[in-house]
């Protein structure tokens, strides 16, 4: 029984010395690459917040490929390499879960060679984990986050390279009204931030432009059956059906409208921008359904090509997603603010407070040509390119861009 | 809000309950007789829908046949897929091999995760059920697919071309719905006549009323228990291939609140009642999707969720009362 | 344990006994403070500071609904819901009051968080607690989904829906000297910079809170309640036959499982300064249950190893694989990520065979679960619905 007791105190022992023994470890892996700062090249770390294992994966892995990307280009410049400045990247996984979030955001601050964060993926994710990043002095820019408050949680160190819902949605919503000529409207979201950000700004302007929104409901984005909510739609002789959410759940409510007799068109934004939604509604009920998507269609940009050409070089085999250009000028703002205030400050400055706040600053002032357009920021951190296309499923089962 | 409406969501509603109506015949079915929440049976009839896929894909999918290079498929198909026969003997073996494989897999959990509990608390078997039903989602999920599947051909098309709706008297009915509503009437139907008119039914109802004295009479406990784990998850296989043909896919996650709603309706009906399970299945199916088309469609969940705490309050035994068509 | 060393005084002398029982308190609360503290001071590690305090929220949960399900025997799958009354009575109050409170607000929040749990709690125990067992659990399971899609779809205006709160530039105040210990405390140490960072604070916090509930507990594992926990647990018909109010015992054991999850609850919304549905799902409630099942049902050590495990070590190897201290490759930590529940669900499969008790098994539980003679345990296992029931139904028959 006592010995019982021994083990427990020598066990508690263990634990404590190996703490201190992995402790020790990581202080030294760390120590070993800032001591020789002043001789060899400088190393500054951007993260990349993601989700790479749970949730939007491939999303996610876009943004790791297009961060990447940037990065060894960046450090294949004579501009780096005239710096003495070497850019590497760290990948920390938010699982789309705002408390992971929370834990990677802390870990990126406490490395202190991090300077600057590209990422993350979910609105909720960044509500959580660009408060730490602010007490950390570390920029963060988002590619993809779109619900619109986030940029007025008063934080300075917060950007993003996407535009917001309150330009996609009524940029959609005119479309609809106006190009299209539809005058009453369903509107219906699943209940996600994403969603409800979306659907809420899309009616707003169409019933400000003179539309009437027949019926306003929510699903889940795990719905399958919306029987109940086609036979709802059909008697109230909505001509377009807006869904705010993503392609799995609006899929199935154009495929469920169309064979339920309800035949007018549904419209979403980018979250329904990808071919699988046409897979799970069938072509034959897709045809005709518009989506909104941020920016131009990426063949239609001066730079387009180019990016394509080094993604294809980068990553054969791979397809560019949703967010793998947005990720590339998100990286890119904040390589171009490193090397401003590295060639302002000196490149051994960098990882001060004073230099992170430096690269806060002049992320702020960001101005150039990207992927997606002309990168550049409003006071509060949003991009002040604005430009969304409308799209439309094709007789051939593909999107296109729609017809004004 | 006109009649028809009405109308038609009520028949929304008597079809999506058919689909609870078959799920939970499994649920009552086991809890009848060895008094234990099936958790992973909401996970089988999730597997229903994908064996069933996989069967219509082999059986009618050109594409498939191209892309496995397996020879002997294109006869298979050609048979399956010309004139109105072909169809008929399709649609039967993907609901037959959807049933017997999934009926095959609850006998396995039921022998490797249950058995061995049989004579712990129970609590015990209940945290292992859901240890299950948590297994195979994951298992599906890692080892089949993350996304959720169209239950369609390859090329978009669908396997049953049974959506296409008539008009009766301005109510729209899809003959898919007829199909739910007969299929699941036909099969309790001959459930009910097989538990309480047959030798091995009348071991299952002695089986539920006492495990003990109905062994010591010379029932195999051990077969009337296994033949339970498959006639209950057989059926939500066959619920689980509907559900994909009626709302056109399949997802890893797919089971979880068909099976509560389906646990829920076997519970207004009186568990371990078969016919109690049916009257449940269909009434919190019109509940459901009347609450969905007149009140709001965010809380439908909700709501069928008060509606199975509000049964359990006032009527605990259930609106037809437990396991009168055991306990004679 | 406790029991061990009751058995023990006899022999080894009431005064060893006690004087041991200090040398292990005091190795285990120096561990408590110096690996933190070191942590925090290890360049690059003081992340591990917050997996702490996340898994030390865990604890705190699952020593909650370890009353619950261990002590007094209710399978409740719904437990988050009291956790997410907690998060979102304590926020929506404590905005209302912070202006006056300040830095007091979180302290004056664990009291109406704590009785919005135990309310709530009391409020679905009082109709369902009289069910069975089996039903009970597919009750709380329905009731924790309720909660969550009324959150979700924003229920009467408050909850923000599924963009969480607080809402815009709203902030949540952190408590009296989080703020001053960041900013005054901090020196160079060998291993790197130390600072008081809100991480610490809020650790110590947790861990005072796991502490007080670890001492109420036992307390009132030792008191009448307890021993009628015990009672009920084993054999109902037997308990309430001896006078013991089953309604009543199941009543306080639910109300106080849920009293710690609305405690959990703002305290965890204060250390992410954000709360959302998301946060709040089914597989949270099946995260917790897995916990207590696989730690021990009814084990105080075994609560706390099982949140260490479960929810402490994959985060744990993420986070020093990307720290650099552990050498993995990309795949494997996805590998941990995906296979984690796959697992999760096989061993609590495993486990109710070969070792119903949990890992660091409560000696009591043990003996209950692994009984010597079945004829003892059909008895232990009716419940006094059953029995209640077992009359109607047989009246409703012809």
């Amino acid at each position: 029984m006592t010995s019982k007791r021994r083990r427990f105190v020598a066990l508690v022992s263990v634990v404590a010395a190996l703490a201190l023994v992995v402790t020790g470890c990581g202080a030294k892996t760390d120590g070993g690459s800032t001591d020789g700062g002043s001789t060899k090249a400088t190393e500054v770390v951007i993260g990349i917040g993601a989700p790479l294992s749970d949730g939007a994966v491939a999303l996610g892995q876009g943004m790791v490929r297009g961060t990447n990307l940037a990065v060894k280009q960046a450090n294949e410049s004579q501009e780096l390499k005239d710096l003495g400045l070497t850019i590497t990247t760290v990948e920390g996984d938010d699982k789309g879960d705002p408390t992971t979030g929370g834990n990677v955001a802390t870990q990126f601050t406490s490395n202190p060679n991090l300077v600057g964060v590209m990422g993350h993926l979910n609105s909720g994710v960044t509500r959580v984990a660009v408060k730490i990043y602010n007490q950390g002095n570390v920029v963060q820019v988002s590619p993809a986050n779109t619900a619109v408050d986030l940029t007025q949680m008063g934080m300075a160190n917060y950007f993003r390279v996407c535009a917001t819902d309150d330009v996609q949605g009524p940029a959609a919503a005119d479309f609809a009204f106006k190009t299209a000529g539809k005058k009453v409207a369903f509107v219906v979201d699943d209940a996600t931030v994403y969603g409800t950000g979306l659907a809420d700004e899309w009616a707003k302007q169409f019933e400000a432009n003179g539309g009437k929104v027949a019926g306003r409901e929510k699903t889940t984005d795990k719905d399958t059956d919306f029987k109940a909510l086609v036979t709802l739609i059909k008697s109230s002789g909505a001509e377009i059906v807006y869904y705010g959410g993503i392609y799995n759940s609006a899929a199935l409510l154009s495929k469920q409208m169309k064979e339920g007799g309800v035949k007018v068109p549904l419209m979403g934004g980018d979250g329904i921008y990808d071919p699988e939604y046409i897979k799970l509604a069938g072509a034959a009920n897709a045809t005709g359904d518009y989506c909104s998507s941020i920016g131009l269609p990426i063949d239609m940009l001066p730079n387009g090509q180019d990016f394509q050409a080094a993604f294809e070089a980068a990553y054969p085999g791979e397809a560019i997603a949703a967010y793998d250009a947005y990720s590339y000028d998100a990286a890119n703002t904040i390589i171009k603010a490193i090397v401003a205030v590295a060639k302002d400050m000196g490149a051994d400055k960098l990882t001060t407070t004073d230099g992170k706040k430096a690269i806060i600053a002049a992320v702020a002032k960001t101005d150039f040509e990207g992927v997606s357009g002309q990168v550049s920021f409003d006071a509060k951190g949003d991009t002040n390119n604005k430009a969304i296309t409308i799209y439309q499923v094709g007789a051939d089962g593909k999107w296109a861009p729609a017809a004004k | 809000m006109s009649l028809s409406y009405l109308l038609e969501q009520t028949l929304n509603g008597i079809t999506l309950g058919g689909l609870y109506a078959l799920v939970a015949l499994g649920y009552t079915l086991v809890y009848g007789i060895l008094l234990m929440i099936n958790f992973a049976h909401s996970e089988l009839f999730m597997l229903g829908g994908y064996v069933g896929l996989g069967v219509l894909k082999l059986l009618s999918d050109p594409a498939v046949a191209e892309a496995t290079g397996l020879g002997f498929l294109e006869p298979i198909q050609t048979f399956f897929l010309s004139g109105t026969f072909g169809f008929v003997m399709l649609i039967a073996v993907t609901f037959a091999v959807s049933a017997v494989v999934v009926g095959i897999l609850g006998m396995f959990i039921e022998r490797f995760a249950y058995r061995p509990l049989r004579h712990a608390p129970r609590l015990a078997p209940l945290i292992s059920a859901i240890g299950v039903s948590i297994f195979l989602q994951n298992a599906v999920l890692l080892w089949i697919d993350s996304k959720q599947l169209p239950y369609t051909r390859a090329d978009g098309s669908a396997f049953v071309q049974a959506q296409t709706a008539f008009n009766v008297g301005g109510v729209e009915v899809s003959t898919m719905q007829i199909f739910i509503i007969a299929t699941s009437l036909i099969l309790l139907a001959l459930l009910d006549t097989f538990v309480s008119k047959t030798r091995i039914g009348r071991a299952m109802r002695a089986t539920s009323q006492d495990r003990e004295a109905a062994g010591l009479m010379g029932v195999d406990i051990n077969s009337v228990i296994a033949l339970a784990f498959f006639i209950g998850p057989a059926l939500g296989a066959i619920a689980g291939v509907f559900n994909g043909m009626y709302y056109g896919s399949v997802k890893f996650n797919m089971g979880f609140i068909p099976g509560i709603k389906s646990f829920t309706a076997a519970v207004i009906g009186g568990i371990g009642n078969l016919r109690g399970a049916m009257l449940g299945g269909f009434l919190l199916g019109i509940v459901e999707s009347l609450a969905s088309g007149f009140v709001s469609n965010a809380y439908r969940d909700v709501i069928a969720f008060i509606v199975l705490i509000l049964v359990l309050i006032f009527r605990p035994g259930g609106l037809l009362g437990e396991a009168v068509a055991e306990k004679v | 344990m406790e029991n061990t060393a009751t058995a023990n005084k006899p022999i080894n002398g009431p005064k060893a006994a006690t004087r041991k029982k200090w040398l292990l308190y005091a190795a285990l609360a120096a561990v408590l403070i110096i690996v933190p503290v070191v942590f925090q001071a290890a360049t690059g590690l003081g992340f591990l500071v917050r997996i702490l305090v996340v898994v030390g929220i865990w604890v705190l949960l699952a020593l909650g609904l370890n009353i619950v399900v261990g002590y007094a025997g209710l399978l409740d799958l719904g437990y988050i819901a009291f956790y997410a009354m907690g998060a979102y009575a304590g926020v929506l109050l404590g905005q209302s009051v912070s202006d006056v409170l300040g830095g007091a607000t979180y302290w004056a929040m664990l009291v109406p968080a704590a009785i919005a749990g135990a309310v709530t709690g009391l409020a679905l125990g009082f109709p369902v607690l009289r069910l069975r067992g089996d039903y009970l659990a597919i009750v709380t399971l329905g009731f924790g989904e309720i909660v969550r899609i009324c959150l979700n779809n924003n229920i009467f205006g408050l909850t923000n829906g599924a963009n969480g709160l607080p809402q815009g530039s709203d902030q949540l105040i952190p408590p009296f000297g989080a703020i001053w210990l960041q900013d005054n405390v901090r020196f160079e140490t060998p291993i790197g910079q130390f600072v008081f960072s809100q991480n610490l604070f809020w650790y110590f916090i947790v861990v005072a809170l796991c502490i007080g509930a670890i001492i109420i507990i036992k307390r009132l594992d030792d008191s009448r309640l307890g021993r009628a926990w015990v009672a009920m647990r084993e054999n109902e018909v037997a308990a309430a036959a001896c006078g013991v109010n089953i309604m009543t015992q199941k009543l306080w054991a639910f109300s106080l499982g849920a009293l710690s999850g609305g405690v959990a609850g703002i305290t965890f919304a204060y250390v992410q300064q954000f709360i959302s549905p998301e946060s709040f799902t089914f597989m949270e409630s099946v995260f917790v249950v897995c916990i207590i099942v696989l730690g021990g049902m009814g084990s105080i050590p075994g609560v706390i190893v099982g949140a260490l495990l479960i929810r402490g070590i994959p985060d744990l190897i993420q986070g020093l694989a990307v720290a650099g201290v552990l050498k993995l490759p990309g795949e494997a930590i996805s590998m941990i990520t995906g296979y984690r529940f796959l697992v999760f669900g096989l061993l609590m499969v495993v486990m109710m065979a070969v070792r119903p008790q949990g890992f660091i098994p409560s000696s009591r539980r043990a003996r209950e679960l692994n009984p010597d003679d079945d004829g003892i345990l059909a008895d232990e296992d009716q419940s006094l619905w059953d029995l209640e029931h077992r009359e109607q139904s047989s009246a409703h028959n012809p």
